[in-house]
């Protein structure tokens, strides 16, 4: 009886939530840098708006993937040039992106609308197409995207931990001027961080409109972009927790459908609510090491006058 | 801090400042405005005067823009105040949400009390909804425990689920086909407005706020002590000011400013509680505060702005068939113009 | 302090050229306003209106069409049909349910212009109510889904819970356990008339659970009939019957709206200064049409359908009681019925159907 749940609810976290996990990764990366973005909304709905709308005009998805990341990777270099190189106050850049990200992206998807496009392809390796419980699922049949999920995730980590740009990326986050003492160019490092994020952040746009839903509405990310900052700070700027934080977050919402189909009846409010309320209790119950966790120098602004 | 003698200076100059910036930003977003209608193969300068027809010259269309004006001024003040001490609010939408509900619950378990207690009592808590919303992430960093910032931020999202879960379940009204919203508030619950207009006593409340904030900071002594904090918290707290008590303090009354917005929204516009009484007012506020270096005058100025833009929109979306994304864009590209000129102005870097 | 000076020159000088300008004058003889909830090409709700809609401003002569769209069920949508007003509009339609209020308040302000409101309540002498009466013509729609389905569950995707989608699953229901008496219709409510990500997922739980006839009342079917066809299941629509291109193997049938001779009857009255707000509800055959079937759909559930379509056409209201709701109770005593007028405060599921309404 629970295991058609917990497979439902498994099934159902993985879809909503790869698109969640890339905007989360690519938000981790950012803030690891110093930067808190915002408008990462606004990056979503471009990188949903441009990759449904180069598919709907090439016919092709991987294209329009293509177009999303280049998309993404551009909003968050405009950003980038606002608050690295004229030093503006991060969390007014961000929320100009977000508003920059509502209005170019209904004007890109505008024309498109409601046209009809071949999404992503999915796939399901032959030796678990035979297997019948996983047949009448969605388990196990995914996009690319969704395949790499994982695998991304577990890049980034690398990428952060294990590599020299890693360390010099999370001592420019640390303590800047520091990190300037030592030869490294905070500058760099942080338009390095921003493309980087800004190319995950379109994939996770296009996600949406490329696999997930198949169309382009405005508005459509419904708040995920601001789902994704909560869960960095949840995932204590780590991507591997990232990986449960987003089963976590992207799992209410599936918890919540799958119950509905069952009969079952828990509020989808009080659903929705749990994974913030945790997230706070989880900062005050770490508080003190939770602060050493974040990136010290995030956003400049972040620790007031502390 | 600068000397004594500068920081008079600059507080003469206030208005003026204000002013100035005032023209500078509307000049921006007029050009860039024209810029973005003749892309769009539109005349810009039709477009203007019918822009201009339908809100500064008709009387409604200006109403329209006092009723615009008036969460505006107040999820500003919300963040305005607190950042005097060196605290970043970005919780003005959690908290709005938290004053119409608590208002909304005043009103529905009174019903019936006579309107000369209604009315002042559900302002009140729509004011403690806002201010108990604000005060936890206050407490949590007085405490040392988690920046506000963040905690602001994450409280947004659960506010609206509570007002969701309330229009849904218990507050559920049963008249328009169960659509999800509450029952209409008992007449006496519902802000005055003036005739005809959709003008409400919120704008008075607003105003009202405004001038508290002004007088708060400019005049007495908790405006001095709070803005010792905001120069040199360290220092504040070696003088005897009790830092962590003005922290908690501070932000309670500016989330308390934000759950009037909520308020005035609920009972003054809706009449009942709804998911959507704030297209995004509390990040707005945030943005007016900051365009306005915190300043009360420069609040008014850049409030009077935002909803000039914002109801240009929605008349040349009827009018010019353009879409009202435009005018998020426009929204950017000003904030971007002012932002990239040597970093912009504003609270705090 | 150069560069904002050349702005405020610049600016000054727009402002200037602003009182030089004419206003040109071209008179239509009557400006409809139209305000919608989601875009007008969404496949679905929305576009059925702008059809109509353009339809008859095409049709008839010297007509002015106005559109707002994406205009959110909020204070916001009273200012905008007040520009609507302002820009001259002496008809305007609100298309979406949650404008009633809004409608109705920028009505009061202005007796001279004609409003009708997409849904129920009491006319006005300037405010009239209508809505296609989806919900018996979803009877026949529950006859297919009952003959086809395999696993006897059907799935249903609600956007908000009001009354009218209420009685849309009831009487499809009804309509399955008329030809199969061991059907069972599972409701999901997403929460919202568009939220496409949430749709999808709604969708895919319910085929999780097993059905594998789904059908649905949101704004836009495109989403879930997606899914539905790309899980190689069975769909039925609503809103608009065109989505049927997007389902090639699972379409079943479906239901459209046709407001075109309505909107053109109004308009004439408008424009003879005979308007009257009246209550005016239409089912199949009138505002209500049935989409084609699918290629998949057997001769004999084609005529079963058409059959109940018929029966529905001439009259026949499911909603007769006695009638059992889902938790055991009775949701309509021998004798009672619900009228088209009442649909809107219908509260309960019919037994049979899983899911909880408040």
């Amino acid at each position: 009886m629970i295991t058609p749940l917990l497979l439902g609810l498994l099934a159902g976290a993985i879809l909503s939530g790869t698109s969640l996990l890339y905007a989360t990764l690519g938000e981790t990366i950012v803030e690891r840098s110093g930067i808190v973005n915002l408008g990462l909304e606004g990056l979503l709905l471009v990188g949903a708006s441009v990759g449904f709308s180069v598919t709907a005009v090439s016919g092709s998805a991987w294209l329009g993937l293509v177009g999303a990341a280049v998309a993404g990777a551009l909003v968050n270099l405009a950003f980038g040039w606002l608050v690295v190189t004229r030093k503006a106050n991060q969390l007014a850049s961000g929320l100009a992106m977000m508003f920059f990200g509502f209005g170019a992206s209904a004007l890109i998807g505008a024309p498109h609308v409601g046209a009809v496009i071949r999404g992503l392809p999915k796939w399901r390796p032959a030796w678990l197409a035979d297997v019948s419980w996983v047949q009448t699922t969605t388990l196990f049949k995914y996009d690319l995207l969704t395949w790499l999920a994982v695998p991304v995730a577990g890049f980034v980590w690398w990428l952060l931990f294990r590599t020299r740009w890693g360390l010099g990326l999370r001592a420019v986050g640390e303590n800047p001027n520091a990190a300037f003492a030592s030869g490294r160019d905070p500058a760099v490092f942080q338009y390095e961080a921003l493309c980087l994020g800004g190319v995950l952040g379109g994939l996770a746009g296009a996600h949406l409109s490329l696999s997930v839903t198949g169309t382009w509405a405005e508005y459509m990310t419904a708040g995920r972009g601001f789902i994704a900052i909560a869960l960095v700070i949840f995932s204590k700027w780590d991507p591997r927790r990232v990986i449960v934080g987003t089963l976590l977050f992207g799992g209410a919402e599936a918890l919540e459908l799958q119950l509905q189909a069952r009969g079952a009846l828990i509020s989808p409010f009080v659903l929705e609510m749990f994974p913030y309320l945790l997230t706070i209790a989880v900062l005050l119950v770490w508080g003190g090491s939770r602060r050493l966790a974040a990136p010290a120098s995030l956003g400049r602004t972040f620790y007031g006058s502390s | 801090m600068p000397e004594a003698g500068v920081i008079s200076s600059l507080r003469n100059s206030n208005a003026a400042r204000a002013a100035a910036r005032f023209v500078a930003v509307s000049a921006i977003a007029l050009l860039v405005f024209a810029l973005v209608l003749l892309a769009a193969g539109k005349d810009p300068l039709s477009a203007y005067a019918q822009t201009f027809r339908h809100t500064l010259a008709s009387s409604y269309g200006f109403s329209e823009l006092l009723v615009r004006m008036t969460p505006l001024l107040l999820t500003a003040v919300a963040v305005a105040l607190p950042s005097r001490l060196g605290l970043i609010n970005v919780g003005g939408e959690g908290q709005l949400y938290m004053g119409a509900f608590a208002a909304s619950a005043a009103a529905f378990v009174l019903p019936n009390a006579p309107g000369w207690l209604l009315l002042p009592l559900v302002v009140l808590s729509g004011f403690l909804g806002g201010a108990i919303w604000a005060a936890i992430p206050g407490a949590l960093r007085a405490a040392k425990l988690v920046n506000e910032t963040v905690s602001t931020l994450l409280l947004n999202y659960v506010a609206p689920l509570i007002v969701g879960y309330f229009i849904f379940g218990p507050w559920r009204t049963t008249e328009n086909s169960a659509y999800p919203e509450s029952s209409t508030f008992p007449p006496g619950a519902l802000l005055p407005t003036l005739f005809g207009t959709r003008i409400h006593a919120g704008l008075l409340i607003a105003l009202a706020a405004l001038a508290v904030y002004w007088f708060v900071m400019e005049r007495t002594r908790w405006g001095i002590e709070m803005r010792a904090i905001g120069g040199n918290s360290e220092a504040a707290q070696r003088l005897g000011i009790a830092v962590p008590a003005w922290i908690v303090a501070a932000l309670a009354i500016g989330g308390g400013f934000a759950g009037l917005a909520g308020m005035g929204e609920a009972m003054g516009i809706a009449g009942k509680l709804r998911q959507t009484l704030s297209p995004g007012y509390g990040f707005t506020g945030f943005l007016i505060a900051w365009l306005a270096g915190g300043r009360p005058v420069g609040i008014l100025f850049m409030s009077f702005l935002f909803a000039i833009i914002t109801a240009a929109g929605d008349t040349l979306q009827i009018s010019q068939g353009l879409p009202y994304a435009v005018v998020n864009i426009l929204l950017a590209t000003i904030l971007f113009v002012v932002l990239a000129s040597r970093g912009g102005w504003g609270i705090g870097r | 302090m150069n560069r904002p000076l050349r702005f405020v020159v610049c600016g000054l000088m727009l402002l200037a050229g602003l009182a030089a300008r004419p206003l040109d004058a071209q008179e239509p003889k009557l400006i409809i306003g139209a305000v919608y909830v989601g875009s007008v090409n969404d496949y679905g709700y929305n576009r059925s209106f702008h059809d109509a809609l353009t339809q008859v401003a095409g049709d008839l002569q010297g007509i002015k069409l106005l559109e707002a769209e994406n205009v959110p069920e909020s204070g916001e949508a009273e200012s905008v049909m007040e520009g609507l007003v302002q820009q001259g509009a002496k008809l305007v339609i609100a298309t979406s349910f949650g404008y009633k209020d809004s409608a109705r308040k920028v009505a009061k302000r202005h007796r001279d212009v004609a409003f009708e409101f997409a849904g129920d309540g009491d006319p006005e002498s300037n405010f009239g109510v209508f809505f296609g009466q989806t919900q018996r013509a979803m009877y026949p729609m529950g006859v297919a889904a009952g003959k086809l389905t395999r696993t006897n569950k059907l799935g249903f995707v609600i956007g908000i819970p009001i009354g009218y989608s209420l009685g849309n699953v009831n009487a499809f229901q009804m309509g399955a356990a008329s030809v199969n008496p061991k059907v069972q219709t599972i409701v999901v409510v997403t929460g919202g008339w568009a939220d496409k990500a949430k749709e999808a997922a709604a969708a895919n739980a319910l085929l999780d659970q097993g059905c594998d006839v789904i059908s649905m009342h949101v704004d836009s079917p495109a989403t879930i009939i997606r899914t539905v066809e790309d899980r190689g299941a069975m769909s039925i629509g609503f809103q608009s019957i065109e989505a049927r291109a997007l389902a090639p193997k699972g379409w079943l049938t479906g239901l459209g709206f046709n407001w075109a001779p309505f909107f053109a009857e109004t308009a004439k009255k408008v424009m003879a200064g005979k308007f009257r707000g009246e209550a005016v509800y239409q089912g199949l055959g009138q505002m209500v049409v049935v989409a084609p079937f699918g290629a998949s759909v057997p001769a004999d559930v084609q005529a079963a359908v058409t059959k109940s379509a018929e029966e529905v056409r001439k009259g026949f209201n499911p909603f007769t009681g006695p009638l059992k709701d889902n938790r055991g109770g009775l949701a309509l005593p021998p004798g009672a019925s619900v009228g088209v007028d009442q649909m809107g405060s219908m509260n309960w599921y019919v037994e049979g159907v899983v899911g909880k309404v408040r």
